[in-house]
Formats: structure tokens, C-alpha cells, sequence
């Protein structure tokens, strides 16, 4: 089959499975929780959940095996304590990728992904936040919560996608918290997933998506910093080793 | 206070309290695109600054208008008259 008839099948096969599949997953997903719910602590019942996210965004990434792969690597054992995953962003297939760090993970978002239709109502019932549609001081105190509760948070500094291999400039949020809470951040590098999709587009491109988890930052490592310092070290951090990642391909 | 001055005062406190390469410190660098400051950075740089030209800045809404060195330059020499 010719690379372009068989990237259309993949993809629409993709789609179809995609669109038809998550309402009957989140269903699915959301009733075996509701289940146990009332013989569980809450606390526990979202953890549960947040659990269960990440097998629904494992099983959408398999939807797209045969066109893409994705890679999960950890170049340093992970701390215990409930951690930062500092990521760049490159694509909408991002938020689906957290389902391979371990751990209880609850996202940082942008305000439009809190619109759409299942998706949107799945995520806030998650608990993940629009950190932009609140002050910072509320996103800071709830994030702070989460993590006593032992609950690591994802976050895309950059803020949106950039499209290219190009990081934009970070925003300082989550160093704040990382210097308010001494918790250890983990830099996340994902490569390879800048046309899967491009932005604008819903094409999915044949590819390998990496995704590569630094050595973590801990407070005796960052405790003496300014946030904005903080924030430049783990931009160049991240930005160098996918330099080393790209440069290897 | 002669403008010179108030580009060495000014670049000190993105050298000082940011660690910013002296040599990124031109007029017609973007504050936020190339030196990589955000919403809460600037509120760090206004009380860095106001410590430094010992003046109140906060509030005033040219501030929102800043994009880059020369803008902050500028705007540090209005409210500090000529001496």
C-alpha cells in the first residue's frame, strides 16, 4: 500500500476507534470507580480514577500503534515522594503521554481542554486544574494539597504547544511551588511527537515518540535559588538533552 | 540621574536578582520573549527595582506597557527626573 493511502487508513481507523470508543471507556472507567465509591474513601476513590485515566490514555496511544510508537525511559530512579513532572510541549498528544510516569498524577491545563465535550467533565471530575483560570495563589495552595495527599502534578511550563523542536519560554508557576513545598521536580523530555499531531492538524504522522525523565531535582538542590533561576535551570536542562536525544536520531 | 545610570542600575538588577547573562542586557531584548521573564517575575523586578532607585512603581500603569529593556529604561528615567 502506497505510505499515503496507509497513512489515511491508520488514521482514520484511529479516529473511528478514538471517537467511538471514549464514551464507552470513560463510561466504563467512571462506573467501575462510582462502583467502589461508596466503600472507599474519597480519597481514595480518586485515586482510583486517576489510575484508571491513565489506562484510558495508554489504551488510546495503542489505538495508534501501528502508526506511532512511544518510548519510556528513566534516565535516574524516580524519588518516592509525589513529584513535579516539568514537561515541554510540543503537541496535544502530551497529555495522553503522562500515563507513563508513574504514579497518582493530576495535570496542569490550559482553559480549553476543561471545553471538551467527555474529555473536559473527565478531567475536572480528576481533579486537574486550569491553572490560568484562577489566581496563582489558589492554583499554588491546591497543588500544594495534592501533594501532602501524595498526588505528583504534570505541567507544560511553556503554557502551549510549540510546534516545533524550539522550546518557548517557561512560566515560573510550578517552581514557585517546587520552592514553596520542596517537593522534587523531574524534568521530562518528550521528542519526536512535534507532527503527531502538528498543531493546527489532526493528522497523526508516522513516528517515535521518546520520552525521557531527568535526573529529579531535589530541595537540597534548588533551595537557595530564586524561581526564576529554578525555571532556567530545568528550560536548559530540558532543552539540552533533547538536543542530545535529537542529535542522536 | 543621567540615563547611562539608570541602564547600569537597571541591568545590575537583571544581573543581581535573575542571573541574567550581562551580555543578553540590550536595549531591544523582549523582556518576556528573549529574557524569559513572566507575570511573576515582573512583580519580583517592580520590588527589585523600587529597592534599587528607592521609588514606588507598583500600581502605575505604564507598566503594562513595557516590553523590552529600552522600554524599562525609559520608563525608570520619568519617574526618576534628571538630577
Amino acid at each position: 500500500m502506497k505510505p499515503f493511502l496507509q497513512k489515511f487508513f491508520l488514521n482514520s481507523t484511529f479516529y473511528v476507534l478514538f471517537f467511538a470508543l471514549t464514551p464507552v471507556l470513560v463510561s466504563v472507567l467512571s462506573l467501575a470507580v462510582v462502583v467502589r465509591a461508596p466503600f472507599i474513601s474519597h480519597r481514595r476513590a480518586m485515586c482510583h480514577f486517576r489510575q484508571l485515566i491513565k489506562v484510558y490514555g495508554k489504551i488510546i496511544i495503542s489505538f495508534a500503534r501501528p502508526l506511532v510508537r512511544v518510548q519510556y525511559e528513566e534516565s535516574a530512579p524516580l524519588p518516592d515522594a509525589p513529584r513535579l513532572y516539568v514537561c515541554n510541549h510540543r503537541s496535544a498528544s502530551d497529555p495522553f503521554l503522562m500515563a507513563f510516569p508513574p504514579g497518582e498524577i493530576v495535570q496542569w491545563v490550559n482553559t480549553w481542554p476543561f471545553r471538551l465535550p467527555i474529555l473536559g467533565p473527565f478531567a475536572r471530575w480528576a481533579g486537574y486544574l486550569s491553572v490560568r483560570a484562577m489566581p496563582s495563589e489558589e492554583a499554588l495552595a491546591r497543588s500544594a494539597r495534592l501533594l501532602e495527599q501524595g498526588v505528583s502534578i504534570a505541567a507544560f511550563p511553556e503554557g502551549t504547544r510549540s510546534a516545533s523542536r524550539v522550546m518557548g519560554p517557561f512560566h515560573g508557576l510550578i517552581f514557585r511551588l517546587a520552592l514553596q513545598t520542596g517537593a522534587p521536580i523531574v524534568p521530562i523530555c518528550i521528542s519526536g511527537n512535534e507532527n503527531i499531531p502538528h498543531k493546527g492538524s489532526i493528522a497523526l504522522n508516522p513516528g517515535t515518540i521518546r520520552i525521557k525523565t531527568l535526573p529529579a531535582l531535589t530541595q537540597s538542590d534548588y533551595r537557595s535559588f530564586a524561581p526564576f533561576k529554578l525555571k532556567t535551570l530545568v528550560h536548559e536542562q530540558i532543552s539540552a538533552e533533547l538536543k542530545r536525544m535529537e542529535a542522536a536520531e | 540621574m543621567l540615563k547611562e545610570e539608570v541602564i547600569k542600575l537597571v541591568n545590575e538588577v537583571f544581573a543581581e536578582d535573575f542571573e541574567i547573562d550581562p551580555a543578553q542586557l540590550t536595549p531591544e531584548a523582549h523582556i518576556f520573549a528573549e529574557l524569559g521573564l513572566d507575570s511573576l517575575d515582573t512583580v519580583d523586578l517592580i520590588v527589585a527595582l523600587q529597592k534599587k532607585f528607592g521609588v514606588t512603581i507598583r500600581g502605575d500603569e505604564r507598566i503594562r506597557e513595557i516590553r523590552t529593556l529600552n522600554d524599562l529604561y525609559e520608563f525608570v528615567l520619568s519617574i526618576r527626573p534628571a538630577e
